[in-house]
């Protein structure tokens, strides 16, 4: 194979910076998450969100911008929001969304594209990214969520599986932290978070694995050839997301150096890669059936795909310069 | 007994964790892994994951798990569960302390192909009044010369200001240099010449204010050794990173000897020469004309970023 060659020096170096980039923020999304299950009561978030799964679904995608969590801390958040009577559709549009729009990746792409129209660039970027997860959010409130849901993602609670309640038909169960301390609550809610961070960290660590075999063994160079096609060039910068498995902070200064490729191309690399890099659907399985994961990244694929070939390009000739 | 062995177990395996990340940022290994704005996030990561596995190993559990319904983990009665985590956790980042040379080889900069277009990439940071350039990772230049100041909402900071009045940015990109003060900026080698990184050459592409300051100078640049077409070509490679070293791409300059030199592949070398500015179509290429080529050992930061 004149595309691979492996190298243990290469995947160990790719593999250490992974993890070392990558844990903490596990860590940080873990302890939100123990604190939200210490000290948010059950159905506090529920409360808040539109009972209209529309309009649900439009303001999950928009969480991101209050409440940014970048793609590897996001599943811990996700799951424990399941857990308080989030519904998925919201969860998984929140999931999807987070890590493109909110305000860091808006400010690292302009600064990226600086020499690049950055306006438009960070502003298709951001209504893309929302874009994509809101449809793949109206499709999952089509579904019924416990052919989704992985065995022990979500608690089961009054004899009833969470995954099939919506909003409306979330139980009403006391909520066992009553009438403990706040220390009490914060130690629990270390404990809560570790145990999160272990069961995400196991799927973190195998993605991080996965992805830095292709990330330093893949040559990349037989990609570049594809940039004069518009759909091949989409398909190959999907392709390339993957295989980096880059930060969504800082994934815009990588996609601004491949100017060989036009930029709806980059666009997709810029939306694809943070909702479905190499290590994501790993850490999707702490979440999600493996079934529901693989459905999702197909249809994450063709869903950008199709944004990225039949839409973007009118969109930059239009407001392109 | 169960939950106690699990218990244990994940403490360990947070515990481990902490000390890989705390160990790694004092004995600075973390410098070849991390851009230095996640390096304090790594060491407190590393301090979070010890001061969690320490509350972990010796707390009771204060809260019913998972508080108001039944628990959503794996691991914290599962003896089993807990062994696989430290393992697919802990130990293969222990062995990647153990067996990572800290650096790529050849291969993965094959694999990923050098930057065709430089200015795409983040302009390094540069200190506010900032003397000559001693730092690896300073840029040698103003930052308003490599592109940085050209947009109004550029964050870099004011550039120090020139006898005359004007900042260094006025005689920046696209214009003609005609102030020498820019001289003020270039960085000196203990032996007085100017000492270059690998992306100022690259910049100075598409600068021609930056050409200008260049040419005629005699230079130093550190990268790692590629070999070319022959034996009196390579390339000087160096790693540019915007995040950690899994998003490494490389940059290069190609450099030219008078006669055939014998280094062995990807080995740290000083180059000494003039830069050579070559029109190709409606671009610009450099390469350097070396006088020297000399075994050098590795800067304090492999990476420039």
């Amino acid at each position: 194979m004149n595309w691979f060659h492996f190298s243990w020096q290469n995947f160990w170096f790719s593999f250490l910076a992974l993890a070392f980039e990558g844990l903490p923020f596990v860590l940080v999304g873990s302890l939100i998450s123990g604190l939200i299950a210490a000290f948010v009561p059950s159905r506090m978030i529920t409360r808040f969100l539109p009972k209209n799964p529309l309009l649900a679904t439009l303001v999950s995608g928009l969480l991101g911008l209050i409440f940014p969590v970048c793609e590897c801390g996001v599943v811990p958040v996700v799951r424990r929001l399941l857990d308080k009577g989030l519904p998925l559709y919201c969860g998984m549009t929140y999931m999807l969304a987070s890590p493109i729009v909110n305000p860091l990746v808006a400010i690292s792409t302009y600064a990226a594209f600086r020499a690049q129209q950055p306006g438009l660039n960070t502003v298709v970027r951001l209504i893309s990214g929302y874009l994509v997860a809101v449809v793949v959010g109206l499709v999952v409130s089509r579904l019924n969520p416990a052919r989704l849901i992985g065995g022990q993602a979500v608690a089961t609670r009054t004899g009833r599986r969470r995954t099939t309640l919506s909003i409306a038909a979330m139980p009403d169960a006391p909520d066992a932290s009553r009438g403990v301390s706040v220390g009490q609550r914060l130690i629990g809610a270390v404990q809560l978070a570790s145990d999160d961070f272990i069961d995400t960290a196991i799927y973190f660590m195998i993605g991080a694995a996965v992805a830095s075999v292709f990330n330093t063994a893949v040559d990349q160079q037989i990609i570049l050839p594809l940039a004069s096609s518009p759909i091949l060039s989409v398909v190959a910068m999907m392709v390339i997301a993957g295989i980096l498995t880059l930060c969504s902070s800082s994934d815009a200064f990588i996609a601004a150096t491949f100017t060989s490729f036009p930029i709806p191309a980059r666009m997709a690399f810029l939306i694809f890669g943070p909702m479905f890099n190499f290590k994501l659907p790993f850490l999707y399985s702490s979440l999600l059936k493996k079934r529901a994961v693989v459905a999702l990244g197909v249809g994450l694929f063709i869903i950008v795909g199709v944004l990225c070939v039949a839409f973007l390009p009118a969109v930059y000739a239009n407001l392109g310069r | 007994m169960r939950t106690w062995a699990a218990k244990f177990f994940n403490g360990i395996t947070l515990l481990g964790l902490g000390g890989v990340l705390i160990a790694f940022f004092i004995n600075g290994r973390i410098d070849q892994y991390l851009h230095p704005q996640f390096r304090l996030w790594e060491l407190a990561g590393g301090i979070g994951f010890c001061v969690a596995g320490a509350i972990y190993l010796v707390t009771k559990r204060s809260m019913d798990c998972c508080v108001d319904g039944q628990c959503i983990h794996s691991n914290p009665r599962s003896p089993v569960r807990a062994v696989m985590a430290l393992g697919v956790i802990a130990v293969p980042l222990i062995a990647g302390t153990v067996f990572s040379k800290d650096s790529y080889d050849q291969q993965a900069i094959l694999n990923r192909g050098f930057v065709q277009d430089v200015s795409g990439l983040p302009v390094r940071n540069v200190a506010k009044d900032a003397p000559p350039a001693k730092d690896p990772n300073q840029p040698a230049i103003p930052s308003a010369a490599l592109g940085g100041d050209n947009d109004e909402n550029s964050i870099e900071p004011a550039l120090p200001q020139d006898g005359s009045g004007n900042t260094a940015s006025q005689n920046g990109a696209g214009q003609d240099s005609k102030d020498d003060g820019s001289e003020q900026y270039l960085p000196r080698a203990e032996d007085g010449n100017v000492a270059l990184e690998v992306s100022d050459l690259l910049y100075s592409q598409t600068e021609e204010s930056l050409r200008k300051m260049f040419s005629g100078k005699t230079i130093e640049v550190i990268g790692q050794y590629m070999p070319g077409a022959d034996k009196s070509e390579f390339r000087i490679v160096r790693m540019f990173i915007v995040c950690c070293a899994a998003d490494a791409r490389p940059i290069s300059v190609p450099v030219k000897m008078q006669g055939p030199v014998s280094i062995a592949d990807m080995s740290w070398v000083k180059v000494i020469g003039q830069p050579e500015f070559v029109a190709n179509g409606d671009r610009t290429k450099v390469v350097i004309k070396a006088a020297q080529v000399q075994p050098t050992d590795p800067p304090a930061e492999a990476m420039l970023y």
